[in-house]
């Protein structure tokens, strides 16, 4: 058996094993590789820093618990933004499995750091079933779709929700998403009500929303965790997205690295066969 | 009536969501608002029917000791591990309902999420396999798909960034302007507009009852 042809029949086990050197190698030696910032990410920002101090701004976590990697720097980062800019942050979640919980452990744990109080500075809508529904009844009353917040709170009882009816009352929609809803919240939010947003999605996802951008419906996008990356160096708080962009580095050149390997084989071996008959 | 009754309501539900998008709001009232919160009601009662529903296609297996009962057995206990608990009222114990320190809550970032996190991770293992084994330049398309894939994955990382910076300091804004903003936009407004009208389309044909599968028929 020739070289290319033992390259191509290659275990799949030294693939895997190849990977997991890749992505835990960068994790125990970071390389803090220099990483620049997309239009798209700088725009996102811009368009939160632009608004008013005590403005009240919409932060969702649409997200599951399977890709917090990506996405839950990017709530994080923008919520380092928010109350740093002492804006009235309401969130909610259109997804019934973790998005509650991860919702709810990313607040407290933000609110603290910034000594911000609940009802006040900010609120936790928490889940309601029928998307489609929600995003907009939140139109005419967020009341009707949210009689009570997450802990079971009746809305009426909160200052912040007091003042805030509607959407007409929000200056800004930060979607953070790992499905279809972003395209919902365009289609339904943006275009019935006019509602500046922008939105934080995983890099398979984020290719999609380059045309809403372009269409001006939507203010700037976050790609995967390099997006989540980049708002971290914006809000210039690194964290957690920064030092994955090591490994994702290394997994990229890998990847690539296999892509190529695998053709070569491919080839190679294709022309023995047809020089053999 | 069985499939009357059904196509009445969806064909008068989508008309006056249509009527109230179309009309002027006074003139209608709060109807939307109301066909709205019926909706969310709804909602609810499809998650609980999904619960039932999970319940009952596993429990026979259970009974009947069918192959791999145990982990149908499994599935039934963990459903009442995280379900129970975070529906009981808190004010019974802190340990129920959905906040943090709830029975609910531990099993959630304990279990639940790594285990989803975990089963998404191993994508990039599969990945890695799949781009060795399947991702071939047979062809001019493929080629073309190959290489303007390997320039995305290159400009999304730091080391490639570094690369192409080191060729031409304009190249990343260069990929961003044309392949993201200019060959994948036209593509992604492409496969938009035929989604909508698709959508369009099945919505008609579920308001006229040309389409029944949501009754559990063809």
């Amino acid at each position: 058996m020739g070289f290319w042809q033992r390259v191509s029949q290659l275990d799949r086990r030294w693939i895997y094993l190849a990977v997991a050197l890749a992505v835990i190698f960068p994790l125990l030696v970071p390389m803090k590789m220099k990483l620049g910032i997309t239009p798209e990410a700088r725009q996102l920002y811009e368009a939160i820093e632009a608004l008013p101090d005590s403005s009240v701004v919409m932060l969702t976590f649409d997200y599951y618990p399977s890709t917090v990697a990506e996405t839950r720097p990017m709530s994080i980062a923008a919520l380092h933004q928010m109350f740093r800019k002492n804006l009235k942050v309401i969130t909610m979640t259109t997804i019934p499995l973790g998005g509650p919980s991860i919702a709810d452990r990313t607040m407290r744990e933000m609110a603290e750091l910034y000594h911000k109080t609940y009802g006040v500075d900010y609120v936790n809508l928490g889940f309601k079933a029928n998307y489609t529904a929600v995003l907009l009844g939140m139109g005419s009353s967020i009341e009707s779709i949210y009689p009570s917040d997450q802990y079971g709170t009746p809305l009426a009882k909160l200052p912040l929700m007091q003042t805030v009816k509607n959407y007409d009352q929000i200056s800004f929609i930060f979607i953070v998403a790992d499905n279809g809803i972003v395209d919902n919240w365009i289609s339904i939010v943006n275009a019935q009500f006019s509602k500046p947003m922008g939105a934080g999605v995983t890099a398979v996802m984020a290719p999609k929303f380059y045309s809403y951008v372009q269409a001006k419906q939507m203010t700037g996008l976050l790609g995967g965790m390099k997006g989540a990356a980049e708002y971290e160096m914006l809000v210039n708080k690194p964290a957690m997205a920064l030092i994955g962009m090591d490994s994702q580095s290394m997994a990229h050149l890998l990847i690539i690295g296999f892509v190529i390997a695998g053709n070569v084989a491919y080839f190679m071996t294709r022309k023995k066969k047809e020089s053999n008959g | 009536m069985k499939t009357k009754l059904p196509i009445a309501i969806a064909f008068l539900s989508g008309l006056a969501m249509v009527a109230v998008f179309i009309l002027n709001p006074e003139k209608v009232g709060d109807m939307e608002g109301e066909l709205l919160q019926w909706t969310t009601v709804i909602g609810g009662f499809t998650l609980l029917l999904g619960v039932v529903s999970i319940v009952r296609v596993n429990w026979r297996p259970v009974v009947r000791r069918e192959t791999g009962w145990l982990n149908n057995a499994a599935l039934i206990l963990s459903v009442a591990v995280m379900a129970i608990p975070s529906v009981l009222p808190v004010s019974w114990s802190p340990l129920f309902g959905t906040d943090g320190g709830s029975i609910y809550d531990w099993f959630f970032i304990n279990l639940s999420a790594p285990m989803m996190a975990t089963m998404f991770a191993m994508l990039a293992f599969y990945v890695a396999s799949a781009a060795f084994r399947a991702f071939r330049a047979r062809n001019a398309e493929a080629t073309l798909l190959l290489v303007t894939a390997t320039i995305v994955m290159l400009w999304r990382v730091p080391v490639g960034e570094g690369l192409f910076v080191a060729i031409n300091p304009r190249l990343p804004n260069l990929i961003n302007t044309y392949v993201m903003g200019g060959v994948n936009v036209a593509v992604q407004r492409g496969i938009i507009i035929g989604a909508a009208l698709g959508a369009a389309a099945t919505s008609l044909r579920i308001m006229l009852g040309i389409e029944r599968t949501y009754m559990g028929k063809t």
